[in-house]
């Protein structure tokens, strides 16, 4: 059963994967000045010069025909040439690729470690003056955008991850708080603190386990979030990951790279999303028993 | 002489006195897109261009004047079509190959070879038929071109000479050591550099030079202000006064600068634009009245804070021996300019102008976004435009949707961009001025001249480009920018002053309007505090 699941899941990952590309393709394709090169106002270059430049520009066909090229290509390993950087894919992907994958790994640890420990700590204590200060810090946090807040960085000398966590933490805070909060008052943990049991005794095994999943769907979430934010962050502080790359590409309204970089950042979240699906369905979809108000596997 | 004056020529010479080491840093807006110096066309790959390739001739950037490089010397014959260089001897590529008549030849047959599509090659095509470049002797090399070029020799401070047997080897003063795309550029001094100091001592006297990646301007300057790099080029006013006031000495004004901004009419006769503003465009009158409208000094004065003068024409007084000093910038004048319009049958109708149909005149002025001055400049435009009943809408758009639009499918009503001179020779130009020529931006592509001034403008280009007497050249190239501020199909604006960060530990440096400014003598620039007489 779990088989099947997984197997319909996966050919789901796979259709949405290259919907999602060829939808990326046609946005490049419809943009307003595609095909363009700044070349064609170089006064230096004569009419040939800049036919020929605007002919190899628009020799790349139709939105589908181009796309079912591209991956035919990439499937015997060949991603293209970036049309704006003048150089292979390939290249461009190796040069960038694991800074951002580093980054987005380290801001996102560092966002849910600390998201996440303030949120159980305003559980735990449960002080309304801590509980003020944590939701007042990651208010002030989710305000700032992130382009501000890239700044600083770069002002300051922290690294891009700093930026994606201060991005990811504020919001795994607020969703972790708003759940734990919620689960205060359900009828097991109620009963569990009536029983004399230790708050963090009540938060690691009646309070943390029913809101699991959610957390988990949100860990998906999230790296959506982590990558949509290296973006930005990466342009501001000049930091040569795939994030500045997308940035130039769709600025040059480069076709290949467009498609490559979204291809690629589909892969991440949607394989993000189904482990953490995985992930649900392999804990049971655990929640408390309504019926008898103690937290039980789902079967109860 | 005096003694007292002994210690001031002690330090003058010391000053003087090269020193070695030291890493120049700066930065690149982008990655350069190609490493292969006959393909460049961005600025990047032009830098990286200047600092390894070897030149047979190097125009001063300082004089303006040319200067022997690879070649020794070099004699232009058959009325322009020819050129003969005598080579430099006993000169080594950056990996210890020989240097050779047969690399000159190797690179001006791969320049020209029309798959290449090379900026640089198109300069040198004047006509149909083939470029034959053949060598004389080891050390002689021959270039005949099937039309004359005039200002042919010029050219070649474009042209970084290959080796013919090793991809890579290199002429200039560094080589490239290091890449790592988006994040920086190594290069090396170049061992077998062939030039030494007036001591006969080797150059250049920095051991590297590291290029930054940086896109974002306002980091740079961070980075310059904490002694990260040591130079910006182009600052925009704002920032050099800034800079100006908390470091005088790292604020250079080096005058103006050879670039212009300017803006022009549609004037394509099938643009999608409705015909009663064509007519418009097409008018003299209105081009005019609208330029004297324009008060070019409140943009010196207000959007580059004195750092520019009013433009006159497509070359500033920098370029001085093509500038045409008898011509004044368009003056300001709106009285003038609602004459002009009512001779012309507009009207103005309380705040509103009407054309003859009644059509109140109004039209968008699109420009590229992200550049702050371009868009104060069109605000003051607006403002200026508004006080003689004339609509102004300002359209920002990203650089290829503006390619697009002015290049291809001529949906625009008017235009606000600026002219990049790489090249002092008005020949440079040749496709802005020609009718027919893809980048005569107002009408471009023109089968036959639509009007008879640009007929006259064909004219006189063609005139000048086919002599080879420097006077006879500059009088043609004269009445073509009379033509223009006549008929001001280009309406300019201002010339800004090239405003540049240098670090004071750097010494040597001599800013200069010719693009690269800050480091056009690169070999030369060296640090103060390096420790003198390491060889």
């Amino acid at each position: 059963m779990l088989w099947r699941k997984l197997l319909s899941g996966a050919s789901r990952l796979l259709l949405t994967w290259l919907c999602a590309g060829l939808f990326g393709a046609a946005l490049v394709r419809l943009a307003p000045g595609f095909g363009a090169d700044e070349l064609e106002l170089d006064a230096r270059m004569n009419r040939e010069s800049i036919q020929a430049i605007r002919e190899a520009r628009g020799a790349e066909g139709g939105i589908v025909a181009s796309y079912w090229r591209y991956l035919r290509n990439a499937a015997s390993g060949d991603l293209g040439m970036s049309s704006s950087m003048g150089r292979p894919i390939a290249e461009l992907l190796g040069d960038r690729l694991p800074l951002t994958l580093r980054s987005v790994a380290f801001g996102l640890t560092l966002g849910w470690v600390a998201g996440l420990s303030m949120a159980a700590s305003t559980a735990i204590f449960r002080r309304s003056a801590y509980d003020a200060a944590a939701g007042s810090l990651n208010g002030l946090l989710l305000c700032i955008p992130s382009a501000l807040l890239a700044f600083f960085l770069f002002a300051v000398g922290a690294p891009a991850a700093v930026g994606i966590a201060a991005m990811v933490g504020p919001r795994v805070f607020r969703t972790a708080h708003l759940l734990f909060r919620d689960s205060l008052d359900l009828p097991h943990v109620l009963t569990a603190e009536a029983k004399g049991l230790g708050r963090v005794r009540v938060f690691s095994f009646h309070l943390l386990p029913p809101v699991a999943p959610q957390l988990i769907a949100w860990l998906g979430t999230s790296v959506t979030l982590a990558l949509g934010t290296a973006i930005p962050v990466e342009v501001i502080c000049d930091s040569p990951g795939i994030g500045q790359l997308a940035w130039k590409a769709a600025l040059g309204r480069d076709l290949n790279l467009l498609v490559c970089l979204t291809l690629i950042l589909t892969a991440f979240t949607l394989t993000a999303n189904f482990l953490c699906d995985v992930a649900i369905a392999w804990r049971g979809g655990s929640r408390p028993c309504r019926r008898s108000g103690i937290w039980r596997p789902h079967s109860c | 002489m005096p003694v007292t004056r002994l210690p001031l020529l002690a330090l003058s010479a010391y000053l003087a006195w090269g020193q070695w080491g030291g890493e120049l840093r700066f930065c690149l807006r982008s990655d350069p897109k190609t490493f292969d110096p006959l393909a460049v066309a961005d600025d990047s790959s032009e830098t990286v261009r200047y600092l390894t390739g070897g030149v047979l001739v190097r125009v001063n950037r300082k004089t303006q004047q040319l200067e022997p490089e690879l070649a020794e010397s070099w004699k232009v014959a058959e009325g322009g079509r020819k050129i003969v260089f005598k080579l430099r001897e006993r000169v080594l590529y950056s990996e210890g190959t020989p240097f050779s008549a047969e690399d000159v030849a190797f690179t001006v047959r791969r320049m020209m070879d029309p798959a290449l599509h090379s900026p640089t090659g198109d300069s040198f095509r004047s006509g149909s038929g083939e470029v034959r470049a053949e060598t004389l002797g080891p050390h002689r090399v021959s270039i005949l071109f099937p039309s004359p070029i005039a200002g042919l020799e010029r050219l070649f401070d474009q042209v970084a000479i290959l080796s013919a047997v090793s991809p890579k080897a290199v002429l200039g003063p560094f080589v490239v050591a290091e890449h790592k795309a988006g994040s920086h550029l190594l290069l090396r001094r170049n061992p077998n550099y062939w030039k030494k100091d007036a001591s006969g001592r080797r150059l250049p006297y920095l051991d590297s030079v590291r290029l930054d990646i940086q896109q974002n301007r306002d980091l740079e300057q961070i980075r310059f202000r904490r002694g990260e790099i040591h130079l910006i080029d182009s600052l925009d006013p704002e920032t050099f006064d800034s800079l100006a006031a908390e470091a005088p000495a790292s604020a250079i004004d080096a005058g103006p600068s050879l670039d212009t901004e300017m803006m022009w009419f549609n004037q394509v006769r099938n643009a999608p634009l409705p015909e009663y503003k064509k007519a418009w465009f097409r008018s003299k009158a209105f081009r005019r009245a609208v330029s004297e409208s324009i008060n070019r000094d409140d943009i010196a004065r207000l959007v580059y804070r004195g750092h520019a003068r009013p433009a006159v024409g497509p070359f500033s007084p920098s370029n001085r021996f093509w500038f045409h000093a008898g011509l004044r910038p368009h003056g300001f004048d709106p009285a003038g300019a609602r004459r002009k319009l009512e001779q012309e049958g507009f009207r103005l109708d309380g705040a509103v102008l009407r054309d003859r149909e009644g059509h109140p005149v109004e039209f968008s002025l699109v420009t590229n976004s992200g550049n702050k001055t371009r868009a104060r400049i069109a605000s003051l435009l607006q403002q200026d435009l508004a006080k003689v009943g004339i609509r102004l809408n300002i359209v920002p758009l990203d650089f290829p949707s503006l390619i697009e639009r002015i290049n291809r499918t001529f949906h625009y009503e008017a235009c606000l961009l600026g002219l990049v001179n790489v090249d002092l020779d008005p020949n440079a130009q040749m496709n802005v001025w020609l009718s027919s020529a893809a980048n005569h931006q107002w009408n471009p592509n023109q089968p036959s001249p639509a009007t008879p001034w640009e007929a006259e403008i064909d004219r006189w280009m063609r005139a000048q480009a086919s002599t080879l007497d420097p006077k006879k050249r500059k009088a043609a190239f004269d009445r073509v920018q009379e033509i223009v501020w006549e008929e001001a199909p280009f309406l300019y604006l201002a010339n800004r002053n090239f405003l540049a960060a240098i670090s004071p530990a750097l010494r040597n440096t001599a800013p200069a309007a010719m693009r690269p400014q800050t480091f056009w003598n690169v070999e030369r620039i060296s640090f103060a505090n390096q420790i003198s007489g390491r060889r």
